[in-house]
């Protein structure tokens, strides 16, 4: 499903070369609840970015669906980001010009869906997050929960395979994070792959799998589980 | 998607009221005042005769000072003809047509108590002059061949002359009385008015046409002088009196020919060249053998109609344009840079970078209509003004047509488009995962 | 302590804005000195005096209807006429309307019997009335008397023998001075004429013309086929004799046209076009400057606005309100100074453009310091209202997140 072997990804400045990933290799198996879990610094944002097709590895292989996406141009990843991706920020990233319809719509254009469809699908997934009543709203006017909320739905709004989440809970309260967090849930449950980032140990038990990243790899005791559970399968 | 993206930078311009205003004020008074100059410079530079320009030519030969050639014009040659040689080119059956000419004025009357005198300009010109420049008669036509060598007192009358002498009706056959003797109308022409007035550039380039034709053989009955430039180089040469004048080397008379085929053409060159030779015999056309014939398109850059004054506003002009783009440049690189982390959620959310490029590129180009507009206003009224500062003078070309006022438009695009790209190119390179962690 | 060091690197990390600004200070610059130099070249020349009371004069021209006029008769009737005038202090017929754009020149020589070389200048065909009429100040010699007075057909060789010339144009035949009494001749002629006064200036028929000032007055009169007048009413009863003039002048005679009109108009007409240049060009620098000036206010706010946490560090980290509007003043100025020079040399480089392809005045090294002076100043001010505003930045901003 997600498949990525001996990834790497540095940043160059003029003085200092980083290496935020290193011969990273995950796999991730269509249906799974995934969480990421390990220190400031460690390379999760990366890892999240280069699974969206933000960035692009400096070395190593990546398969989505099987296919190699390492060397797509930037329209094809944009595409295959549209169809197959949804993501969730910590900090939401509504747009704040456009009421919560137009911004889910946004994904949607990009779709190329005609204006029936974007309309049936937006109206959908405002259901389903319970806010259809205020499809006219500013973002600057919901709860940050509700924004979330609203994120994923735009998220969801293009019925993506997996869905890519860095921190979705970081910016709100604890009920407002249980909430989102059970939304996840039953999104998952309905057969959408998810990545999460997060810093909550409690968020991160939850989930099917933890992975836990330590100096731009998966840390050494996770593979060695890992492999211990692939060798007595 | 270029809806989508129309709406999107509609409201986005509504997001930042003041940047916006302040983007669509450098390109509307960019294009305001580079269309108030271009369209002065664009209608003065127009070719009336374009239509005939691969045969109609200008006639100019060298009949001047031994000691000193001609300075006022850029060939070394004065653009007008002496009446002799006028006259002389006149007995030419080469040219398809020909035309010599000159501005003057007679006083108009009529036995019309109601009318009072007036001073009427004329053209002093021979028959072909209405066929060589397309001159479309509305009554009659013009006079007879005789006309053009013996004081017949004939005249075609323009349109509004026309219908202040006789309201508009056909007055062929009528008589007016010009510096009080009486004139018999053969013909009245329709609104007929080239700007430039390329046929005689003397007297402004951008007056009026004149109000009466009358024929070329009435000059010694008149003992009629140019009204418009006469230059001489040798003072008091033939004798006194009026035909003093006439055989004078004093130049004054324009002439134009129609030349339709590379033979004519050829032919009247050897005809040029033979008078020439004939003339130095008798003593005249002392300076090396030179003559010119000139298209239109040519005569009105020889005549310098467009001054190096207006070719100096139209250089400023538009580097005040683009001034104004690099404004707006400035401008649009910090409102689409204060955009960049939207640019990242549209990417994260499945944007390409060309799309966010060209939804850029759209909200500059909308930038560029709204400054079009507001250019176009800003230019009429930079017309206007320099319309009144003129005295009327040029009201014929302070004005835009629909051509001119598209082209403000299409100013305003590019211009915009222009100072988009850059600005629209930056921020469909950021790295939109700069933006969507960090707030 | 200004820091200069971590402000240029600021700077650098936003080179294209601040390369944009200068750019634009630098082409407003090469725009602005070379329209000033225009602008103040065409203000002189419209300055220049004409060397008479503009105000005060009137022009009739007029054109009879008959063939056989007698010319002659009807300038003594209308002259007298015209004289008598309550209003009129004098009037004299002329060939030509001064600075009206449309007379007649010819080349003289201080020899006889020249063909090559001489001076050009602008000549009138008037009588003794013409010094008091157009306020002219004889300075040396005499004025016509009616015996000089010669009436000719058009054509006609004249054979006068005196003439008033300018003084420019005195010096100009006889540049050792003494002109008064000595005589200049036709191209080619060799019957003296002698100089016998000189006034002290007048313009003559064209204001544009490169020999302006080179006028020659003969006491004569052509019969040509129409006739102009010129009257000079006393100061303030202009536009009272005006209607006079027409009324009177149609009264003794009405079968002819005539157009009157006032000398003050007559000249605005011939400085249209550097009216018309005056004009478009102060208004270019002035919107110029304006546009310049709030784009630069719009891109101070802008980067303010994006230093906002910056700003709140440095006060949290106890750097002053002064500090703070300091620090965005003078990198303003760097900006400035950097685009300033850059249109320095762009301004001698179009000047030299437009003076040897469009004969334009030259660009002096003061008019460029002055425009140079007045866009620093013009984009100190434009920066001094945001810069003053973001140091009342908050140093609690520094620890809001967002």
């Amino acid at each position: 499903m997600l498949k990525m072997h001996n990834i790497r990804k540095s940043y160059r400045t003029d003085t200092i070369e980083t290496h935020a990933l290193r011969d990273f290799s995950l796999e991730v198996n269509e249906g799974e609840f995934v969480s990421v879990t390990g220190p400031s610094g460690s390379g999760k944002t990366t890892f999240l970015n280069i699974a969206g097709m933000l960035e692009t590895p400096t070395g190593g292989e990546y398969l989505l669906d099987g296919d190699n996406v390492s060397h797509l141009n930037d329209r094809q990843r944009s595409r295959l980001r549209n169809e197959k991706i949804g993501f969730i920020f910590q900090g939401f990233n509504l747009i704040p010009d456009l009421n919560l319809f137009d911004n889910i719509d946004v994904p949607l254009r990009y779709r190329g869906f005609n204006s029936k469809e974007r309309r049936r699908r937006i109206e959908k997934v405002l259901e389903q997050v319970g806010l259809s009543a205020r499809a006219k709203h500013l973002p600057s006017q919901l709860s940050g929960g509700q924004q979330q909320r609203v994120a994923i739905a735009r998220a969801l709004a293009g019925e993506p395979r997996f869905l890519l989440a860095d921190e979705p809970t970081g910016n709100l309260d604890s009920l407002m994070a249980r909430q989102v967090m059970e939304l996840l849930e039953f999104i998952n449950e309905w057969g959408t792959t998810i990545v999460m980032v997060t810093h909550d140990p409690d968020l991160a038990r939850r989930a099917h799998r933890n992975i836990q990243i330590v100096d731009g790899q998966v840390s050494d005791l996770q593979r060695a589980v890992a492999a211990a559970e692939a060798a007595t399968a | 998607m270029f809806g989508y993206y129309v709406s999107l930078a509609i409201r986005s311009l509504r997001g930042t009221p003041v940047l916006s205003a302040l983007m669509v004020a450098a390109i509307a008074v960019g294009v305001g005042a580079s269309m108030t100059v271009l369209t002065l410079n664009y209608m003065m530079s127009q070719n009336p005769l374009a239509h005939k320009d691969s045969v109609l030519y200008a006639v100019q030969l060298d009949s001047w000072d031994p000691n000193e050639a001609y300075q006022r014009s850029s060939n070394e040659m004065p653009v007008q003809l002496t009446y002799r040689d006028a006259t002389a080119l006149l007995r030419s059956d080469i040219p398809a047509r020909q035309a010599a000419m000159h501005r003057y004025g007679f006083t108009v009357s009529s036995d019309d108590f109601e009318l009072r005198p007036f001073s009427g300009e004329a053209r002093i010109t021979t028959r072909q002059f209405f066929a060589l420049f397309d001159v479309p008669f509305l009554y009659g036509g013009t006079w007879d061949a005789d006309a053009d060598s013996s004081p017949v007192q004939q005249v075609v009358l323009s349109k509004a002359t026309n219908e202040k002498l006789f309201g508009g009706e056909n007055s062929v056959g009528r008589s007016i009385d010009l510096n009080g003797e009486p004139f018999t109308v053969v013909g009245v022409i329709d609104k007929w008015n080239p700007s430039p007035k390329i046929y005689d550039l003397n007297n402004g380039p951008f007056n009026e046409a004149e109000e009466l034709y009358i024929p070329f053989g009435l000059h010694r009955k008149f003992e009629i002088y140019s009204w418009g430039n006469t230059n001489g180089w040798a003072s008091g040469d033939s004798g006194e009196g009026y035909e003093g004048h006439l055989q004078g080397e004093s130049v004054w008379i324009q002439y134009w020919v129609e030349l339709q085929s590379a033979e004519q053409l050829e032919n009247y060159r050897d005809f040029l060249t033979g008078y020439i030779r004939e003339q130095k015999q008798q003593g005249r056309f002392q300076r090396p053998l030179k003559f010119a014939l000139t298209r239109p398109s040519e005569w009105l850059v020889l005549n310098e109609v467009l001054s190096d004054d207006n070719r100096v506003l139209g250089w400023l002009s538009l580097a005040f344009l683009l001034v104004c783009v690099v404004n707006a440049v400035a401008l649009m690189l910090a409102k689409f840079l204060r955009k960049a982390p939207e640019a990242g959620v549209r990417r994260a959310l499945g944007a390409s970078r060309q799309a966010v490029f060209v939804q850029h590129v759209i909200e500059s180009g909308c930038i560029g209509v709204f400054g079009g507009l507001c250019g176009i206003l800003l230019a009429l009224v930079g017309l206007g003004t320099i319309r009144q500062l003129s005295f009327g003078y040029i009201d014929q070309v302070a004005t835009m047509d629909w051509l001119m006022m598209l082209a403000a438009v299409g100013l305003a695009i590019l211009a915009s488009l222009l100072a988009g790209i850059y600005p629209a190119w930056r921020v469909s390179r950021t790295n939109p995962s700069l933006y969507l962690k960090t707030q | 302590m200004l820091e200069l060091k971590p402000m240029l690197s600021a700077l650098w990390r936003n080179k294209i804005s601040a390369m944009l600004i200068a750019l634009q200070l630098a082409l407003t610059l090469a725009i602005v000195s070379n329209a000033s130099i225009i602008v103040q070249d065409r203000i002189e020349k419209m300055a220049r005096p004409t060397g008479m009371p503009v105000e005060d004069l009137i022009a009739v021209t007029f054109q009879p209807i008959a063939q056989d006029y007698d010319m002659h008769g009807a300038v003594l009737a209308d002259l007298d006429l015209l004289r008598s005038i309550p209003g009129v202090v004098d009037a004299t017929h002329t060939n030509q309307i001064p600075v009206s754009g449309s007379g007649s020149a010819s080349v003289f020589h201080n020899q006889p019997n020249q063909e090559i070389g001489g001076e050009v200048s602008n000549y009138y065909e008037t009588g003794p009335h013409f010094i008091q009429t157009l306020g002219m100040n004889l300075v040396a010699g005499r004025n016509f008397t009616p015996a000089d007075m010669q009436v000719v057909q058009p054509n006609e060789d004249s054979r006068t023998r005196v003439a008033i010339i300018t003084r420019q144009m005195a010096d100009a035949l006889y540049p050792d001075g003494n002109a008064l009494g000595k005589s200049f001749y036709n191209s080619n002629g060799t019957d003296p004429v002698e100089i016998v006064g000189i006034v002290e200036r007048h313009l003559g028929a064209w204001v544009s013309w490169s020999k302006a000032g080179n006028v020659i007055f003969f006491p004569r009169l052509v019969e040509t086929n129409f006739k102009r007048y010129m009257v000079r009413a006393e100061p303030g009863r202009r536009d009272e004799v005006l209607k006079a003039v027409e009324k009177q002048l149609a009264e003794r005679d009405p079968q002819r046209v005539m157009h009157i009109e006032t000398l003050a108009e007559r000249l605005e007409r011939s400085y249209m076009s550097d009216n018309v240049m005056v004009k478009v060009l102060s208004a270019v620098v002035t919107l110029l400057t304006f546009i310049v000036a709030l784009g630069i206010v719009g891109l101070t706010v802008f980067w303010i606005n994006q230093r906002r946490k910056q700003i709140g560090v440095r006060r949290a980290l106890g750097a002053t309100r002064l500090n703070i509007s300091r620090y965005f003043l003078v990198e303003n100025t760097l900006i400035a100074i950097t685009g300033v020079a850059l249109g320095m040399a762009g301004a001698q480089i179009a000047n030299h453009f437009m003076v040897s392809s469009y004969s334009q005045p030259a660009l002096s090294l003061p008019v460029l310091l002055v425009c140079a002076l007045i866009l620093v100043s013009v984009s100190l001010a434009a920066a001094l209202v945001p810069a003053l505003r973001a140091a009342n930045i908050s140093p609690a901003t520094a620890t809001r997140s967002v």
